[in-house]
């Protein structure tokens, strides 16, 4: 595994240049998966249609992929992109990995090839889960990060199958008949294990050896699909202030929301950084607190620091803890299975 | 040969293209062409259905190597008959990809044609099947891929009601995907069609996935000779049009693929999409000629005629009357088997009218060869069209037809009709009733816009 000086000399395949928003989590993420890939195998990425893709693969203006600032002169360090609709992001790594394999098995293609796929939680768990479930089944030997924002981010911010209960949305409105979203988000880690993926993780660039650690995990792993998902707090669909999105990846994972979760199949695994014990881990309300799409259910404190429940929103938040706790609980439950 | 770490640390030749930098020598297909195990290694006489001679002939291709796949009917026995001779050849690598859906199988198609755009990628659908890869189908058809090959079995489109059998209703839905859309009647036909559409569609000047089909259960499911090539001859004939791909693909380039273009640059895209198409005009009638000088049948063609000028015709033929070439009457375009019905009908039909009657059945679809039937057709009173897919108006062949003969001074009057739907046969009575009825126009009566027949009966 490398360290942060030997990632910080590698060539990342995410180049400057791309219309993300500023702060956003996402391209935080894409920097170091793309500084991680670069390791002498031969990269191919495939992303369904999200903010990535409009927001990176824009011609002629911004195309912010690629190793160096001129083609390389290695082929080890040459990389390629694929975008095709929101929900295929997995079957067309599944299907380059067919390709490369046959062509290895014949001798046509003799270097090494790693596939990652790009979804975000929209084209992943909504629209793609069909998708998403299949590759996974069939043990394809890509790795495929789902960047959870929890939103339909690049159509507006619309309900995700990933959204947290509670949490305004455009489509979840916050208002006299409904608190925003009224469902708990699905149990997506669960069902990547239940589908047979080799290696589940969930883990945001706010844990930073971490994630770059198992995003080297993953892109080694060979005994099937590795899946990460990527916590990743959107500015301007979470409504925080700039210069939070680490803040609030690392407050999520404390609180419980998403907490750090790497499995690998026959070994098990551990929640990282979330204590079981709900009077161990930083204020829930803390964490809602940052955003404006939580500021239905929670206030600053009168008195100063800190934030808590606005009147007459003091059991909703009780449902939201007690949501957050079977989340933790449900994830040390997972942790165990080998 | 070189470890891989060797090999990845030597700088390697790559050479820049409009769409990014390709790496020469990253892949060598010659041991993927070495490794290919023939299904025939003379020419054979067999019996097989539709469905069974165009799986044989992707088989035959060395390019192919990997068939994605998810059954429908009725095209299933595709995907069926590719899996069962995989499964039974221990010399054959190829493999069979089982996907579970058709959207996936269109997802699967299209990063497995960019991976590696030398090698072909084939699948066989139907109906709702391909419907359900609209979505990608139409990322396909302007993606530049060609080495992409949907056979499409023809079965009617719709769940309210549900019919398995095959009218093209299908393959007109897709007009505007972006394939190369040719028809087949027969399984010599199909299975030679096979062969010829990826020479069309991975040509540099043309670079378009190709959609192949031939009608469900009529030619899908119906057994016949078959005359079959050996492996090496078809290969050689592919060989000759199929060169390296002038563009990256994943493996062997540094290149992106499905940007986001603004309108601006869309306009490029599409011109650029719709240019590509039309050369198929120019080409598929080279790539015919060279099928029919190779294997002694006739090749790809814009329609199959019949009942047009000869060579030398009799005095007393419908086409010559007191020493002067009359004019064709009754000029019939349709498309499919059931065409056949009506070849086998039409001089009896000419003889108990004293009506000249001609006829074509479309083969290329998409582009569709307008300047060609207009010529074919300018000579023509009354242009019969024969739809056999549902449609809000007139038909799609009709509209087609209407917009080729539209640059005529005096073109002919277009009488429409639909028969067949769902697959129906259109039988000899209804054949007969439909040329009664373009009669009536040619008697300068007025007809409806479009009339639906069955059984020998106007509805």
């Amino acid at each position: 595994m490398s360290g942060y000086k030997d990632l910080a000399q590698r060539d990342s395949c995410f180049r400057p240049g791309s219309t993300l928003c500023p702060g956003c989590m996402e391209a935080t993420a894409f920097q170091n998966i793309g500084r991680a890939s670069d390791n002498g195998k031969k990269t191919v990425f495939t992303i369904g249609t999200s903010c990535a893709e409009v927001s990176t693969l824009a011609f002629p203006d911004v195309v912010a992929w690629g190793r160096g600032d001129a083609p390389p002169d290695t082929w080890g360090k040459s990389f390629s992109i694929l975008h095709n609709v929101f929900e295929s992001a997995p079957t067309l790594a599944e299907s380059v990995r067919d390709v490369a394999d046959v062509l290895a098995e014949h001798g046509a293609l003799t270097h090494p090839v790693q596939v990652l796929a790009t979804s975000g939680d929209g084209g992943a768990l909504s629209i793609g889960l069909r998708a998403l479930l299949h590759t996974i089944h069939r043990g394809s030997r890509v790795t495929i990060v789902v960047l959870v924002n929890e939103i339909f981010a690049n159509t507006g911010f619309q309900y995700s199958p990933a959204t947290t209960p509670f949490a305004e949305t455009s489509t979840t409105p916050v208002g006299p008949n409904v608190q925003g979203n009224p469902r708990p988000p699905l149990d997506y880690i669960h069902l990547a294990i239940a589908a047979g993926a080799a290696m589940v993780a969930q883990v945001s660039p706010s844990h930073g050896k971490l994630f770059v650690r198992t995003m080297e995990r993953s892109l080694a792993c060979e005994e099937g699909t590795a899946i990460v998902f990527v916590p990743a707090p959107c500015i301007s669909g979470w409504k925080f202030d700039d210069g939070q999105a680490i803040h609030l990846g690392e407050m999520g994972a404390q609180t419980g929301v998403y907490p750090a979760f790497v499995w690998e199949r026959g070994k098990g695994g551990s929640v990282k950084d979330c204590d079981l014990d709900p009077a161990q881990r930083p204020p829930l309300e803390n964490f809602l607190g940052l955003q404006r799409r939580f500021h239905h259910l929670v206030m600053r404190k009168p008195e100063g620091s800190g934030f808590t429940a606005r009147p007459g929103r003091e059991d909703d938040l009780v449902q939201f803890k007690a949501w957050t706790q079977k989340n933790v609980e449900r994830l040390y439950k997972l942790a165990e299975m080998t | 040969m070189k470890t891989a770490s060797e090999a990845l640390e030597a700088p390697q030749a790559h050479r820049t293209t409009a769409a990014g930098e390709i790496y020469d020598r990253a892949i060598d297909l010659a041991p993927v062409r070495a490794a290919h195990s023939a299904q025939y290694t003379a020419r054979e006489e067999i019996v097989a259905d539709g469905n069974t001679a165009a799986a044989i002939a992707t088989l035959q291709m060395w390019r192919a190597v990997v068939f994605p796949g998810f059954p429908i009917t009725p095209s299933t026995k595709w995907i069926e008959t590719v899996a069962s001779r995989i499964a039974g050849d221990p010399k054959s690598k190829k493999r069979v990809k089982l996907l579970e859906a058709e959207h996936a199988v269109a997802d699967y198609l299209v990063g497995a044609a960019a991976a590696c755009r030398d090698l072909i990628f084939s699948t066989a659908t139907s109906s709702v099947g391909l419907d359900h890869m609209t979505e990608t189908t139409r990322s396909l058809g302007a993606s530049g891929l060609g080495n992409v090959m949907i056979v499409d079995v023809y079965r009617a489109t719709a769940n309210f009601p549900l019919c398995i059998e095959g009218d093209p209703s299908d393959t007109l839905a897709h007009r505007d995907d972006g394939f190369i859309q040719v028809c087949a009647r027969g399984k010599q036909q199909i299975y030679d069609t096979m062969l010829q559409m990826p020479c069309l569609g991975m040509h540099p000047e043309v670079l378009t996935p190709t959609m192949p089909g031939y009608y469900g259960i009529k030619d899908s499911h119906k057994s016949g000779k078959l005359m079959v090539e050996p492996d090496h001859d078809v290969n050689a004939f592919q060989d000759e049009w199929i060169g390296p791909c002038p563009l990256p693909g994943l493996l062997n380039g540094d290149t992106a693929f499905g940007n986001c273009v603004t309108s601006r640059h869309f306009q490029g895209f599409k011109w650029s999409q719709k240019q590509r198409l039309e050369r198929v005009l120019d080409l598929l009638p080279a790539i015919g000629a060279d099928f029919e000088k190779r294997f002694g049948r006739p090749g790809l063609a814009y329609f199959d005629e019949v009942g047009w000028a000869v060579d030398s015709p009799g005095e007393g033929s419908a086409e010559w009357q007191g020493g002067e070439r009359r004019r064709v009457d009754i000029a019939v375009v349709g498309m499919g088997p059931d065409f056949g019905t009506f070849e086998f009908l039409r001089e009896p039909y000419e003889k108990s009218s004293g009506l000249r009657v001609a006829g074509v059945a479309m083969r290329l679809l998409t582009p569709f060869p307008r300047a060609a039937l207009r010529e074919r057709l300018s000579d023509a009173k009354v242009v019969l069209v024969v739809n056999q897919a549902h449609h809000y108006g007139r038909g799609h062949l009709t509209l087609d037809v209407v917009d080729a003969l539209s640059d005529l001074d005096q073109p002919p009057i277009v009488v429409s009709a639909f028969a067949g739907l769902g697959g129906a046969n259109v039988s000899e009575e209804t054949w007969e009733r439909m040329l009664d009825h373009a009669k009536l126009a040619l008697d300068g009566h007025r007809v409806a816009s479009s009339a639906l027949f069955h059984e020998g009966e106007a509805l």
